[in-house]
């Protein structure tokens, strides 16, 4: 077996304000192959972008990561500075939903490109650097590449700007990009352009991708593997047919479940015009107790009793379809019963 | 039949820009030429595209933008001949939701002292009974009358505004976008309290959104904006089915599924 591109191992991230330190995120292990893409599902506050900044050693003040991770054989959470500033672009790059907020409104597009290029190898003359950035204009599908690169990111629209933070993003070929939420600003048609251009550039670079999104339908269109986070832990892990077709996790099931669709009626009883809801509100593992996160909107959990309230699951070997990797998920329940007793 | 609840006729909105940028040089023009209705109890579900102009359109439907030209009735009454009576009345007859509950809830309000300035912008008291009778009509406990925004989370808010719009027995609540802040779990619930609205207090909705999917889903009928213009309208079931112009066939392709490709 290749060596992966991204190695997590027992990952905690917590957060320390007023002398009082909490996990957000625990015990995250993942493993993701070059040419791969891992779609991390969750709701608001489960961890998912603050995963994607350990992997970068990007966290926000007062937080800290424990565990290991490992980009491309580099150990992150060990590197010092000059390593660290070494593997962001040529080892692991990120893209985020609002691209305003990666770009200088000062400087024009071909500068942020070029940029990127000379902090990974000073030895490029600018205007090698501004050459290759037209170069990479052109391959992230922006018309008249020559003339965009004098353009500032205000002049461009939301889909062209995130073509152009892809750009910068990739200029290094790494061979991990993380991508969080790059879609969720734009309107479908765009999002679905930037989701192909996406898949495009990983197959030609074989880089791996982490595509952080709450969107299933996202999800169902760009990735391999699928991890569903519940409140910073992982509740399920699996293949897409698997966590689609067999989802083992009563969460992962109900969270299918609340996703409006397009193309079917739901099986509601008659009444189109209602979804399986998940009740209450999702929560942080700051608010969460012993026990299982989920428990208190678990429709599952008074067929288990009390050892959802008092045992926090642990993630175990579920059934697999053919060719299938591992499947795993972190619940009481052996087997998941129909969807109808799922939810509450 | 009665007539509609809302009836929009030949309805223009021009924004004055400074350099002449967009649809025509005269300044903006948001919403070209566009006539809908909805019909009493109808769910009528607008979608488009960002910048299309379905917030302007659906603000001119409750006199929060004032139409360059074309008219705008609801319950028969043309809204641009309503005294300050009259108003008043409309804005008790049709009900706004918005995106973001935290923007258009006061924060330094409780619940309670959001929802009783509701009742006395119109002359009216109101009762703790009846406050708390309208917060379980959206499915929130009494102990919600005390909170601060800041002390309830995003769906929670947005039930708060629902539950505003509701308190005076509204005939037309307009919708904008109102669960697509919210996560997707808390989404079908929103989702799923307002269509309980629609069938068991007969309200009628014009609910806007990007999201073709949410829109099936929740409306009767739908309407397609493109470039300030409905390029498209009709039952939800065809439109989605057999979708006729080039725009609303793009929007259909491009909405990704919640299910395995093919
Ligand atoms: N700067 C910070 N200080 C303290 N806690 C934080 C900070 N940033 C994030 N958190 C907490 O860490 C947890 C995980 O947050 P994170 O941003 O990773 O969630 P997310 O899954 O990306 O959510 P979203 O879908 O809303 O982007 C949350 O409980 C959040 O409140
Ligand atoms: S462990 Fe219990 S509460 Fe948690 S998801 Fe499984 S059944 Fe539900
Ligand atoms: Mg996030």
């Amino acid at each position: 077996m290749p060596d992966p591109v991204l190695q997590v191992e027992d990952l905690c991230v917590s957060f320390t304000s007023g002398g009082v330190t909490a996990d957000v995120v625990r015990d995250l292990s993942v493993r993701l192959d070059g040419g791969r893409t891992l779609a991390v599902v969750g709701e608001s506050g489960s961890g998912k972008t603050i995963t994607g900044r350990a992997i970068m050693r990007l966290l926000p003040r007062g937080a800290s990561a424990r565990g290991r991770i490992v980009v491309a054989g580099r150990e992150m959470l060990s590197a010092d500075e000059r390593e660290l500033r070494r593997a962001r672009g040529s080892d692991v790059a990120m893209v985020f939903q609002d691209s305003m907020s990666a770009l200088s409104p000062y400087l024009d597009i071909g500068a942020h490109i070029a940029q990127a290029v000379r902090l990974h190898d000073p030895s490029v003359t600018r205007r090698a650097a501004r050459a290759r950035a037209v170069e990479m204009l052109d391959r992230v599908g922006i018309p008249e590449p020559a003339g965009a690169v004098r353009r500032f990111p205000h002049e461009f629209s939301g889909g062209m700007r995130q073509r152009a933070v892809i750009a910068m993003a990739l200029v290094n070929r790494p061979a991990l990009l993380i991508a969080d939420e790059p879609t969720t600003a734009l309107d479908v048609t765009v999002q679905a352009q930037i989701l192909a251009l996406l898949r495009e550039l990983q197959r030609e670079y074989g880089m791996a991708m982490l595509l952080i999104s709450h969107d299933f339908g996202v999800v169902g269109r760009a990735a391999d593997d699928v991890l569903v986070l519940y409140a910073g832990r992982q509740a399920e892990y699996g293949s897409l047919r698997d966590i689609f077709e067999q989802p083992a996790h009563p969460y992962t099931a109900g969270l299918r479940a609340a996703t409006p669709r397009l193309d079917a009626r739901l099986d509601t009883g008659g009444e189109r015009t209602r979804l399986r809801a998940i009740p209450g509100a999702p929560t942080s593992l700051r608010d969460a107790g012993p026990g299982c996160a989920f428990a208190p909107r678990c429709g599952l959990a008074d067929q288990v009793g009390e050892r959802c309230v008092v045992e926090a699951p642990l993630p175990t070997v579920r059934p697999t379809s053919e060719g299938g990797g591992p499947h795993l998920a972190a619940c009481h329940l052996d087997r998941l019963p129909a969807l109808k007793e799922v939810a509450r | 039949m009665s007539e509609p609840i809302l009836e929009m006729t030949d309805v223009s909105k021009r924004y004055r820009t400074a350099g002449g940028f967009g649809r025509g040089r005269k300044g903006f023009l948001a919403v070209d030429g566009v006539s809908l209705h909805v019909e009493r109890g109808e769910a009528l579900g607008l979608v488009g595209e960002s910048g299309s102009g379905k917030s302007t359109l659906a603000r001119m439907a409750n006199g929060l933008v004032v139409p360059t030209s074309g008219t705008v009735r609801t319950d028969g009454q043309d809204i641009a001949r309503l005294g300050r009576r009259g108003l008043r009345r409309l804005r008790r007859n049709v009900a706004m939701v918005f995106q973001d509950p935290l923007a258009s809830l006061n924060p330094r309000q409780t619940v309670r002292q959001t929802l009783e300035n509701v009742f006395r912008a119109h002359g009216e008291t109101t009762s703790t009974a009846e406050l708390v009778a309208l917060l379980e009509s959206v499915g929130l406990g009494a102990d919600y009358l005390g909170r601060y925004p800041h002390e309830a989370s995003g769906g929670q808010l947005q039930r708060v505004a629902v539950a505003r719009a509701l308190a005076l027995k509204p005939d037309l609540i307009i919708a904008d976008e109102p669960t697509s802040a919210l996560d997707v779990s808390v989404r079908a619930q929103i989702l799923n309290l307002l269509a309980d609205l629609q069938r068991d207090q007969g309200i009628s909705f014009l609910h806007v959104s990007h999201d073709l999917a949410v829109i099936r889903l929740y409306s009767d009928r739908v309407a397609v904006m493109q470039r300030g213009r409905i390029v498209e309208t009709g039952p939800s079931d065809e439109i989605f089915r057999s979708p006729q112009h080039p725009c609303t066939r793009a929007l259909v392709e491009a909405t990704p599924e919640a299910e395995l490709p093919a």
